[in-house]
């Protein structure tokens, strides 16, 4: 049998070269009625009274007053409301639908509306907490006690906004009862949980579709619930299909982003130069409404370590909420925030210790059977040694770095290590998730894969069907897997977390090797699997100790760059990747989420830049929040090296999220090399290089 | 109102419209040509290029006056003829497609990129995309694909 | 709803603007977004609109009498792609936007919506450009910094259009221009800039300087270029730190969601410096 890594095509190429596949602002709904969003122009006030101009008849507004249920979106933390109520808390949030035929007379009706607020206090910065987490790995606070020398750092991240090309779009529809959502999107059971809990109706009255999706990076995890819930609730209100379509201005202004953080270190360095304890603070700001910011900033404390094992430590975290827009999921989920700091801090150690950076690192690297930082244990290989040497001999790092901290002309070179635990944070799978995967084999022999997890341009529809095949040891064409629609598949989980490969692929193959053995030709059978957490990975969740995940994915990025000492601009002059995420299920699938991944950390460490002024969003539109066009970016050279997992489907273990962590650190690191001073914040912006230039 | 004259993926086509209002909105409304999408809405994205007597414009920067009398061809129109072929075929074979709602816009830039300029430089052809916006790829695979197809084109352009 | 109308000439469209107050519908790259309304909605132009991009009579490139001649509806790709025009100004279009704009972009259009981040005026501005205005009747030159007068705003009277540009048709021995936006292309700049010397026998006999995105307008001074002249070009870089105090004068730029005043000052400085140096070397 061929080697699974090996690539093949992907079913639905064509439909999108030949514009023919339907995203779901393409699609004709009959009799559907165009929404529009009134939003809250205040960062923090009361809603004294809204008055509404006379509305010509088919013409709706729908508001809190609408939800049947509970008004109160599903996501994690319940604290976002589907339409504001007395006290809007972020400039940009939903406070009614205008729902009508005519968009024309949709924004009449919107023009005329005249909210009348009580303008209070709002508050920014990290001030108020709403959440605290804290752990701590055998005994730190002793070496802090002045025996050993103590390094500090603080360092800061800014927003990330996903910009997937397809801006949000979802549809509601409602008919006897029922309501079905039809919409872009990541997790379908994720909407369905928050339209049940919106309608306050039964589990089989909501049905929620998967349209194409035209990008996501865990900017369509959390929100589309949101949406969702308003237009089922308009859907029921007017007897019509209801469908919402955002503008990217509105997209930029009001949809979830990565939490900006700021992370404090301090080390104890003992006589050799070794790290013997380290203590470490996240805060994340989480924006009006926490959402799974709780989850975000554990997934963040527990990197804190970064790929190195420090015996002692003491991590806290609190998230913050401020009268902004509420950020969410963003394809790294906390891990590129806290990989910058602990990459930059790592290095400005050796540094002020005056220790050769690449030694110092190397020593501390962590190993196979090595305490993970709460307390689990790295049971599998790691190969980072062998993937740091081919790293550095792809590149010539040890040379050009060399000769670039020697001269003066601006160029440098950077390396970073870093992993991502698979999966979702401790407990979360077994407890929350509980993943349900079928397998139908139909009476033609071709075999049905039905879970809910989503294509999003990541290859799942590929994947997932070649690891059926592989299993069943048939063609993959004869492997069926559709866009999913809840009321056809169960709930295997939402398409987040690197976890789809690893643990919903996992659970495929496991429910393909029982159908292979079950075989009949002709006849159909149906199999249904179930997710057992492994019993060796156990996590308290109160106190956050154990195995937070049950493998990781390891990677080594170098960059290289040139900055203008006229005008600061960085310019790459070349990209290096080593990556371990166990097995390819499909070499160019993983390429390119490799190359796509990359440039995205990459970007969000130099030019991604989005700043808030009284709340409000300064980069509006995509003319201001610059992400890169193919003159931005170098060619890419990366090495996938093989380490499989024992609980991965075919060794295979995540790597959505992966490529991205390594990206930011790896350009700061090449930026501090070129211009030979510390970088501590990105995006390292030319006007933020050229203060540390002028200010020595 | 006026009646808005045009060859439309090689038609004429008529249709009464404010000739004000954006060719986007009439390619997509007027004429279901729902493979031209819009991602922004203020030109820089790429998502709803269009050939306009061969050459990729934004469409959303077009008002449908300006269409008057100018060959149009959308995706998918061009997705009928031989070039598209050798294009798809190379974006396939180089992975270039991922979520997929850049890739008309790509597509259109590639075919006026090489209708101009047969054997583009890596240079070139990064100048030719850089219209069009990719959050997936990180746009390598898509240059490659550019190559490919230049290379395969065989006197087609 | 605004009336649309579609002169076949350029006479029809002089006697049209002249009936009626209207706006002028050139690519439509700047007007379609500046009052762009939701999809599916005509954008919210609140005048009658005259649509010109198809007057073949306005698009052309020509050389006559030691000037080059651009009619007002010559698109920015026409300026690639015609031999005549100046590198310098092929530079700059370059840089600007993308081809699914520069295809129906115009230059007239570029001028007459005169941002102070316009890319191509810096260039224009060291070409010694003078806009051709025309109404009925009414033809008249004026020089580029008398014809922007402020951000958005230029000299253009009611019944007017920009019928043409015409530039002086030499060439500098030493050019140079950069544009520093958010990235390498699609950007709009946060600083931008054109730079042109001649010499003779080893002295700058012109020199030129100008700097678009820092001030309302462009930035050009003819004195501080003066006092230059004369100069011998390998002592050119002793003028640096006099020139980056006197245009520091005229160099306003401001805070704003794209960059700072102080990174835009410093950076104008900054390329003083790489220009002089590089007009001192040249010979």
């Amino acid at each position: 049998m061929a080697d699974i890594s090996r690539s093949i095509k992907k079913q639905d190429t064509y439909g999108k070269t030949s514009g023919s596949i339907e995203y779901i602002s393409d699609m004709k709904i009959e009799g559907a009625l165009h929404a529009r969003t009134l939003r809250s122009t205040m960062a923090r006030a009361r809603i004294k009274g809204i008055r509404l101009p006379e509305l010509p008849e088919g013409y709706y507004i729908i508001d809190r007053n609408d939800v049947p249920g509970m008004n109160r979106v599903k996501i994690i933390f319940d604290d976002m409301p589907v339409f504001a109520e007395e006290v809007v808390k972020y400039i940009g949030e939903p406070i009614l639908l205008v729902v009508g035929e005519e968009r024309a007379v949709i924004k009449d009706v919107i023009d005329a509306i005249v909210v009348e607020y009580e303008p209070l206090e709002p508050e920014f910065g990290y001030v108020d907490s709403v959440i605290h987490y804290d752990y701590e790995k055998g005994n730190a606070e002793k070496y802090f006690d002045g025996s050993c020398r103590i390094v500090s750092g603080e360092y800061s991240t800014g927003y990330q906004e996903h910009i997937y090309l397809e801006p949000q779009g979802i549809i509601g529809l409602y008919e006897n009862g029922k309501a079905t959502v039809i919409g872009s999107m990541q997790c379908p059971y994720y909407i369905k949980n928050a339209v049940i809990q919106a309608m306050g109706c039964d589990d089989d009255m909501v049905r929620i579709i998967q349209a194409a999706t035209g990008g996501a990076f865990g900017g369509k995890e959390e929100f589309p619930s949101l949406i969702g819930c308003q237009v089922a609730v308009a859907a029921k209100k007017t007897g019509k299909p209801v469908r919402l379509i955002y503008d990217r201005v509105e997209d930029i202004e009001t949809t979830t982003k990565r939490h900006p953080s700021l992370i404090k270190f301090q080390a104890a360095v003992d006589e050799e130069n070794n790290i013997k304890a380290m203590k470490v603070h996240v805060s994340l700001d989480s924006g009006a409404y926490i959402g799974l910011s709780g989850v975000v900033l554990q997934r963040a404390m527990i990197a804190a370590s970064g790929v190195y094992t420090i015996e002692n430590m003491s991590v806290s975290g609190d998230v913050y909420e401020t009268n902004t827009v509420p950020n969410g999921a963003f394809r790294g989920f906390g891990a590129p925030q806290m990989f910058f700091g602990i990459e930059m801090f790592i290095n400005h150690v050796a540094k002020e210790i005056g220790e050769d950076n690449l030694n110092f690192r190397k020593r501390h690297l962590a190993k196979q059977g090595d305490a993970t930082s709460t307390g689990g244990k790295f049971r599998d290989p790691i190969i980072m040694g062998k993937m740091i040497d081919k790293v550095m001999d792809m590149s010539g790092y040890e040379a050009k770095r060399k000769e670039y901290s020697g001269r003066n002309d601006f160029r440098g070179v950077g390396m970073s290590w870093f992993l991502h635990g698979c999966g979702f944070t401790g407990s979360g799978e077994q407890d929350h998730i509980k993943a349900v995967v079928r397998i139908r084999k139909n009476t033609d022999d071709t075999v049905t894969v039905l879970a809910a997890n989503t294509e999003m341009g990541q290859g799942a529809f590929t994947t997932l069907r070649k690891i059926a095949a592989g299993v069943l040891e048939i063609p993959v064409e004869r492997v069926i897997y559709n866009n999913p629609d809840t009321d056809l598949v169960p709930d295997s989980g939402p398409t987040v977390a690197s976890r789809t490969v690893m643990v919903v692929g996992g659970l495929i193959a496991r429910a393909a090797l029982r159908l292979k053995e079950q075989w009949i030709d002709g006849k159909e059978i149906l199999i249904e699997e179930r997710y057992k957490q492994p019993e060796y990975v156990q996590w308290d969740d109160k106190t956050l100790t154990g195995d937070a995940y049950p493998g990781y994915s390891w990677g080594v990025n170098v960059a290289e760059v040139e900055v203008d000492p006229v005008t600061y601009e960085v310019n790459m002059k070349g990209l290096w990747g080593v990556y371990d995420i166990g097995k390819s299920i499909d070499d160019r699938i993983i390429e390119g989420q490799i190359e796509g991944g990359l440039l995205q950390g990459v970007a969000y460490g130099t030019i991604e830049v989005m700043d808030t002024k009284d709340g409000k969003i300064r980069q509006r539109n995509v003319t201001d929040y610059i992400i890169p066009t193919a003159s931005d970016c170098v060619n890419v050279e990366s090495v996938v090296m093989d380490n499989p997992f024992p609980l991965g489907p075919f060794g295979a273990k995540g790597a959505g999220e992966l490529p991205l962590v390594g990206g930011a650190p790896a350009v700061a690191l090449a930026i501090e090399n070129a211009i030979g001073r510390k970088v501590r914040k990105i995006p390292a912006t030319p006007e933020y290089i050229m203060e540390l230039l002028e200010n020595g | 109102m006026a009646e808005i004259k045009f060859i439309l993926n090689k038609e004429e086509v008529t249709v009464d419209t404010d000739p004000t209002k954006r060719l986007l909105d009439v390619l997509r409304e007027d004429f279901g040509m729902t493979g031209v999408k819009e991602g922004c809405g203020e030109g820089e994205c790429g998502a709803c290029s269009v050939l306009v007597n061969g050459e990729v414009v934004s469409s959303c920067l077009m008002p449908a006056g300006n269409a008057v009398g100018k060959e149009i061809m959308t995706i998918e129109g061009f997705a009928e003829t031989e070039r598209y072929k050798v294009i798809h075929q190379a974006y396939e074979d180089e992975g270039a497609v991922q979520c997929g709602f850049c890739i008309p816009g790509m597509v259109i830039a590639t075919e006026s990129l090489l209708n101009k300029n047969p054997n583009p430089t890596e240079e070139e052809i990064r100048d030719g995309l850089s219209g069009n916006l990719c959050r997936c790829t990180g746009y390598n695979m898509i240059v490659r694909a550019v190559q490919r197809a230049a290379e395969r084109g065989n006197g087609l352009w | 709803m605004v009336n649309s109308f579609f002169p076949k000439t350029y006479d029809e469209a002089l006697e049209l603007l002249d009936q009626r107050q209207m706006i002028l519908m050139a690519g439509g790259t700047d007007l379609m977004v500046k009052k762009r309304n939701w999809a599916g909605l005509a954008p919210l132009l609140d005048r009658d609109v005259l649509f010109i991009s198809e007057l073949k009579e306005l698009r052309y490139i020509r050389k006559s009498g030691g000037f080059i001649h651009i009619g007002s509806m010559t698109t920015l790709e026409d300026l690639l792609e015609n031999e005549l025009t100046p590198e310098i100004l092929r530079k700059a279009v370059l840089l600007m936007a993308s081809p699914g704009i520069r295809h129906i972009a115009t230059i007239g259009g570029n001028i007459g919506n005169a941002s102070p981040a316009g890319d191509s005026l810096p260039v224009l501005y060291i070409l010694d450009a003078k806009i051709v205005v025309d109404g009925k009747g009414t033809e008249r030159m004026v020089p580029i910094e008398e014809f922007i007068t402020g951000p958005g705003k230029t000299a253009l009277a009611d019944r007017e259009m920009i019928k043409e540009i015409v530039i002086n048709d030499f060439k500098f021995d030493t050019v140079h221009y950069e544009k520093i936006g958010g990235r390498k292309s699609d950007a709009i700049s946060k600083v931008s800039f054109a730079g042109g010397a001649t010499y003779r026998n080893g002295r700058i006999d012109d020199i030129r300087l100008a700097f678009g995105a820092v001030a309302p307008v462009v930035v050009r001074n003819r004195k501080l270029e003066g006092t230059l002249k004369g100069m011998e070009a390998r002592n050119l870089v002793s003028a640096v730190e006099n020139l980056q105090q006197g245009y520091g004068k005229f160099i306003t730029p401001i805070d704003d969601q794209r960059s700072t005043a102080e990174y835009r000052s410093k950076v104008c400085s900054n390329i003083i410096d790489r220009f002089i140096k590089k007009a001192g070397d040249a010979v």
